[in-house]
């Protein structure tokens, strides 16, 4: 058993006393890529919020490396867990570099400038992402993924022990859903990321986390977690499983034109 | 790694050095009083331990007088100016990166109408009791006095107060009418800054209504901006502001830039969002209220100056050269207001808001 880099106990989050969130509880192991699944407004941007202290949930326990993250100062915190934000922000005028730069901030005092080292951090960060041409272009005229590429390069510079994506692949084709994931887990970072397509989910991550509105409704590797049953029940569609030819993960087909009954779905063999 | 732009900006950089050092020089020699650039270059040269050349025209007094006017009167004037210049588009840059809206101004955002109000409420109420009739006088007076005020009596340092209590009052009305979070609505928060400039502007009308014409005169005249009454004591409370504020964004440089990239990014980068950006207002209202205290109410300078920077270098934001270009505009704006006139002076604030309301329509188009 590896040792775990982040736990969370009985978290709850309420807002004028609707339950957002309650009582999950899982731990990230060291160097694990942990997806995070559930329908529309299931909870996952705002428990992947608590992670990061954007939101304080009303009680529970959140701890990096076994000490509270109560505990730990803005900065401190912004060193062990980069964001990779599902909406990219309007940046007025900022060049690839300079955004990409951003991420030295957490390690840097008061009156420091950017060193050699810095400098050379940024670009392999760059390079890593296959955005080293577009270093000097704006990057408000970057396509979609190549925004989104430029954001894990940000989270790359910042050198986090945890990296916190909130749906990376939105927006991207294929292509892109495939490199980032790929490319987030060649960086040998504890990962925690929200994604929606399961299959997806299914090929890339270690474990896996279904909520459904606010609640874990289960835990475990892709093939504990999508079952048919839990899929019909939390998402309302019906589909059947079967291995991956490649990888032997779950591999999800859905079907078109029924409705899950209360009985579930019927078999389709 | 040094590429297209990084030239660029080390080249503007230079030149920008070079036309500060240059600029007293040039800019003492225009004035009501004809003084030739030779005779310039004479006093600065025995400022900096050259021997007076005696009298080249054979007029001893002739050349104390003229000293005299370029010492004590132009060389303290073009260093105020400088410093406001300064210290207003440095707030500038930094209101408009904590707010993300690239129309924030102290002047546009009522800070300074606020700043205004608190000295004339200072003003008024101690010179009724007497108290202060004769700071009411000195500082308000279009004239410079000769006879220096020390920097750090109670009576030079009320005005600054009241002028910051003032602007500090504007940006939380400011901050109320616009919302809380809501910061990002360009519009609605340039509204409040408007609707607040009236009401501190209305209360200023108030107060002015039940002083004396003289006392109207005079703080109608330093509410359109002057650099006139510039002094080598009054020069030092904006002077160290501006440098310890200056300071203290460069500093925060990068938090200050990280904010533009939105609250949670900045949050996630380990900055303290709520906490950075009032100190940063109030250091913004704190310059703004020194400036308008020592030489009223000069707008659109904080608008005008970051946006041409950031034209030049998009996505830095080169503090110390945009306080260098601020500063240089200002004193040749102040040099035009003191030439154009014959026999008498322009206030800036006419010039610099004439220039700059041209130059927000400009904005507003490209912002479409």
């Amino acid at each position: 058993m590896s040792e775990s880099v982040l736990d969370v106990n009985h978290l709850f989050w309420q807002v004028d006393n609707k339950t957002i969130l309650a009582d999950i509880h899982f731990s990230l192991p060291k160097g694990q890529m942990l997806g995070l699944i559930g329908p529309n407004g299931a909870g996952k941007s705002s428990l992947l919020r608590c992670l990061y202290r954007y939101i304080v949930p009303t009680s529970g326990d959140i701890e990096i490396f076994s000490k509270p993250i109560s505990e730990y100062s803005s900065k401190l915190l912004a060193q062990n867990i980069a964001v990779v934000q599902q909406d990219t922000p309007h940046y007025f005028d900022m060049t690839t570099e300079q955004l990409v730069a951003m991420g030295l901030t957490p390690h840097k005092g008061l009156f420091d400038s950017n060193t050699a080292q810095d400098r050379e951090r940024v670009v392999s960060a760059l390079t890593k992402v296959g955005l080293q041409q577009k270093a000097q272009q704006q990057y408000e005229l970057l396509s979609g993924g190549e925004k989104q590429r430029a954001l894990i390069a940000r989270a790359i510079v910042q050198q986090p022990h945890i990296l916190i994506l909130d749906e990376p692949t939105n927006h991207l084709d294929i292509r892109y859903q495939i490199q980032i994931l790929e490319l987030v887990k060649s960086l040998g970072i504890s990962v925690i990321a929200s994604i929606h397509d399961l299959n997806l989910a299914s090929a890339m991550c270690d474990k896996l986390l279904l909520l459904d509105q606010g609640r874990l409704i289960a835990k475990g590797t892709p093939t504990e977690v999508l079952t048919e049953r839990q899929i019909s029940e939390v998402f309302g569609v019906c589909c059947d499983i079967n291995l991956h030819p490649q990888h032997g993960k779950p591999l999800i087909s859905y079907f078109y034109g029924y409705q899950p009954s209360p009985k579930g779905c019927p078999d389709h063999d | 790694m040094i590429d297209a732009s990084q030239r660029r900006y080390y080249v503007c950089f230079s030149l920008l050095v070079l036309a500060t050092l240059l600029t007293p020089i040039f800019a003492a020699s225009f004035g009501a009083a004809n003084i030739h650039l030779n005779d310039v270059l004479m006093i600065f040269n025995t400022l900096l331990g050259g021997d007076m050349p005696s009298a080249i025209d054979g007029s001893e007094h002739a050349v104390t007088i003229t000293q005299r006017i370029v010492l004590e009167l132009r060389l303290p004037r073009i260093l105020l100016a400088f410093v406001a210049g300064a210290g207003l588009s440095i707030a500038g840059s930094v209101l408009q990166t904590v707010t993300r809206n690239p129309l924030a101004d102290p002047y546009l955002f009522g800070i300074s109408s606020g700043a205004s109000f608190g000295a004339v409420l200072v003003v008024s109420l101690f010179s009724q009791t007497g108290l202060f009739a004769e700071m009411f006088s000195g500082v308000l007076t279009i004239a410079p006095s000769f006879t220096a005020q020390p920097w750090w009596s109670w009576s030079t340092l009320s005005i600054p107060i009241g002028a910051f209590i003032g602007a500090s009052l504007s940006v939380l009305v400011v901050f109320m009418l616009s919302g809380p979070g809501r910061s990002s609505q360009v519009e609605r928060m340039l509204l409040s800054g408007v609707a607040t400039s009236f009401l501190f502007g209305a209360l200023t009308s108030l107060l002015l209504y039940f002083s004396t014409p003289q006392a109207a005169a005079s703080v109608l005249f330093w509410s359109l901006g002057s650099f006139a009454k510039a002094s080598w004591s009054n020069l030092l409370l904006p002077s160290v502001t501006v440098g310890v504020s200056l300071l203290v964004m460069l500093a925060f440089r990068r938090q200050i830039m990280a904010l533009q990239a939105g609250d949670e990014t900045a949050h996630t980068l380990g900055i303290n969002v709520a906490k950075l950006r009032l100190s940063m207002l109030l250091l913004c209202s704190l310059i703004t209220a020194m400036l308008v205290a020592t030489c009223g109410g000069i707008g659109f300078v904080g608008l005008m100056i970051p946006h041409t920077v950031r034209l030049l270098f998009s996505g830095r934001q080169p503090m110390i050269l945009t306080a260098m270009l601020g500063g240089l505009f200002m004193v040749w704006i102040d040099v035009i207001a003191r030439c154009i006139l014959f026999n008498q002076e322009l206030p800036v604030g006419i010039i610099t808001a004439a220039l700059g309301s041209v130059f927000f329509l400009f904005i507003l188009r490209q912002r479409r």
